[in-house]
């Protein structure tokens, strides 16, 4: 089975209605001045001493050793178990369920995941128990002291590597593809963290640093005593620390869905990338990615210039507030095909090694129902989810450029927001189809 | 039948006036389906006529020849409910397939092969060659 733009799947969604791109390009424009302008002129979200703390006895159980080395143990087997069918289970993408769960179930669903709960994927990578269980045998990390001057680029390296399989790659989707990809990715960053520590993670495993990132904008936080609460999500974004590379991370993550868009349009389809290969497909990729990173920059230096701060340190600081961005986009993309396409996973899931007469779940007859969401609800969630992540976006770069000079001009902050609107545009473009 | 009212307003003054003429009388909106400038309209016409059967429907051809696909390639659109006949003539043995829908069919070299289905489910969906990987046309249903 050929697959389409994002990894697996059966459809994409219709172009939006043009309206709906005009009403959703407008109110992003008008919602970026109501912030600018209207919104708090002193720093309002830096609170690390706020949240409603969660009982103490809760915290104890998610915090104990016991439970994180239990979930983390479940989700090895899950990984194991995954890993057999992509080497041992039916040999037609259709039947397998191993890309379904890597591309639509875990890969899509990590971002609602995150976004409700947490870090979850920190909390239960299964690579940290096995990378525990090796360090008995193999104890010393020699490079654990180069590890923090690297900051997220090694995971901004991870994720472009697993976006590239999952949107270039013409047989991202056959199972030995997932078995490889699978295996590799377990040996190659558990090896890195025997090498740098167990920080490495943190640091470079792009699907544990994907799910922290979108865990900034989630309800849960630690407050300044250690406590673990829910607070404002815009508060969490606004505490999280300031970590060396997380531009990148967001530019791949904002540039690698933008070009999943661009993909589906029929200007790529019949233009840049009719050839459907590797070659088009990366230099479109690496394009995006490009465009993105030269907007953004571009813009955090010159709001930088125009509030007398220092322009290198710019791009770091605001990396932050482009993460609703990219969320927005992500949802808008992606959301569809967890629901529709995402059904595949529960139905193949009852017979994973396709074998005749198991159904353990009385599923494995079901046929996914396209039709499950309608395309106007489609439509709207898409242009809400890319206006809602623009507003939330500027709101946390106002925030952000109070927090750095206490009397810091609107105006000072007119080509970051100016950039954001570009991208909100842009993004609403993609979904229009140009 | 009901006609829903647009929500969107650009898009749908066509819509919205072939729904009203097709609900004006009491015959079954035929002209709906019958010419692809009305595949253009959206909602409100198209779910309109998804009950009513299409004699005519939408012909779809596209011959394949030394890998490369001609005829009615790219972005087709299609109304919703709309009785669709894909003929894919090839020239080399292959298996059609069109997404979402999930049908496929068998080509033998010079025999022209046929689809017919009832395009009710929304969305863009690939036709594609099994063997070759080749992507013959995208329907877009709505």
């Amino acid at each position: 089975m050929e697959l389409l733009a994002h990894g697996v799947g059966s459809r994409t969604d219709l172009p939006i209605p043009l309206g709906l791109a005009l009403y959703g390009a407008g109110a992003a424009i008008l919602l970026s001045f109501v912030v600018l302008l209207l919104f708090w002129r002193q720093p309002k979200l830096d609170r690390p001493s706020s949240g409603l703390p969660v009982p103490a006895a809760m915290q104890r159980l998610l915090d104990s050793t016991a439970v994180r080395r239990g979930l983390q143990a479940a989700a090895l087997a899950v990984t194991v178990l995954l890993t057999a069918v992509a080497v041992a289970g039916p040999a037609e993408t259709a039947r397998n369920l191993a890309p379904w769960v890597l591309y639509v179930t875990f890969w899509v669903g990590l971002v609602p995941a995150s976004l409700l709960l947490g870090p979850v994927w920190r909390v239960i990578n299964p690579l940290r128990l096995v990378h525990r269980g090796l360090r008995v045998v193999l104890p010393a990390a020699p490079g654990a002291g180069r590890l923090p001057e690297l900051g997220l680029w090694p995971a901004t390296a991870s994720l472009l590597v697993f976006l590239w399989l999952e949107l270039v790659y013409p047989d991202r989707a056959e199972p030995s593809t997932v078995a490889v990809f699978l295996i590799g990715y377990a040996v190659v960053h558990v090896g890195l963290a025997l090498w740098f520590g167990e920080d490495w993670f943190a640091a470079g495993d792009g699907f544990e640093v994907y799910s922290t990132v979108i865990a900034r904008l989630s309800p849960w936080g630690r407050r300044d005593d250690g406590r673990l609460v829910l607070r404002n999500p815009l508060v969490n974004a606004t505490l999280a620390p300031v970590d060396r590379g997380l531009a990148a991370v967001v530019v791949v993550l904002l540039g690698s869905t933008a070009f999943d868009g661009l993909s589906r349009t029929v200007f790529w389809q019949t233009g840049p990338g009719a050839a459907n290969d590797s070659l088009s497909g990366t230099v479109g990729l690496l394009v995006m990615i490009g465009v993105v990173a030269g907007l953004y920059v571009l813009g955090a230096r010159l709001s930088g210039r125009l509030a007398g701060q220092p322009e290198g340190i710019q791009p770091r600081r605001y990396a932050g507030t482009v993460i609703p961005i990219a969320l927005g986009y992500t949802v808008a993309h992606y959301f569809s095909l967890f629901l529709l396409d995402g059904q595949t996973t529960w139905i193949l899931a009852s017979n994973p090694f396709g074998l005749v007469a198991v159904d353990l779940f009385g599923t494995y007859g079901n046929v996914v129902d396209l039709t499950a969401v309608g395309s106007d609800a489609i439509a709207l969630v898409q242009v809400g989810a890319i206006v809602t992540g623009h507003v939330v976006g500027v709101t946390l770069a106002h925030e952000r450029a109070l927090l750095s000079a206490r009397r810091a001009r609107a105006s000072d902050q007119l080509p970051l927001v100016i950039v954001m609107v570009l991208f909100t545009v842009g993004g609403l473009g993609l979904l229009f189809g140009f | 039948m009901t006609v829903r009212p647009s929500r969107f307003p650009a898009a749908l003054g066509l819509a919205l006036a072939v729904a009203l003429t097709g609900c004006a009388g009491t015959a079954a909106p035929d002209e709906v389906g019958s010419s692809s400038s009305a595949a253009a309209s959206t909602s409100a016409a198209a779910s309109a006529s998804t009950a009513a059967a299409t004699p005519a429907g939408q012909r779809i051809e596209v011959q394949v020849s030394g890998g490369g696909a001609s005829g009615d390639t790219g972005r087709v659109p299609v109304a919703v409910g709309e009785h669709v006949t894909l003929v894919i003539t090839s020239d080399a043995a292959d298996e059609v397939h069109v997404h979402g829908y999930d049908l496929e069919a068998e080509l033998s070299p010079g025999q022209p092969a046929e689809l017919a289905f009832d395009a009710t489910i929304r969305g863009v969906f690939e036709v594609e060659l099994h063997e070759a990987g080749t992507l013959l046309l995208s329907l877009q249903v709505g």
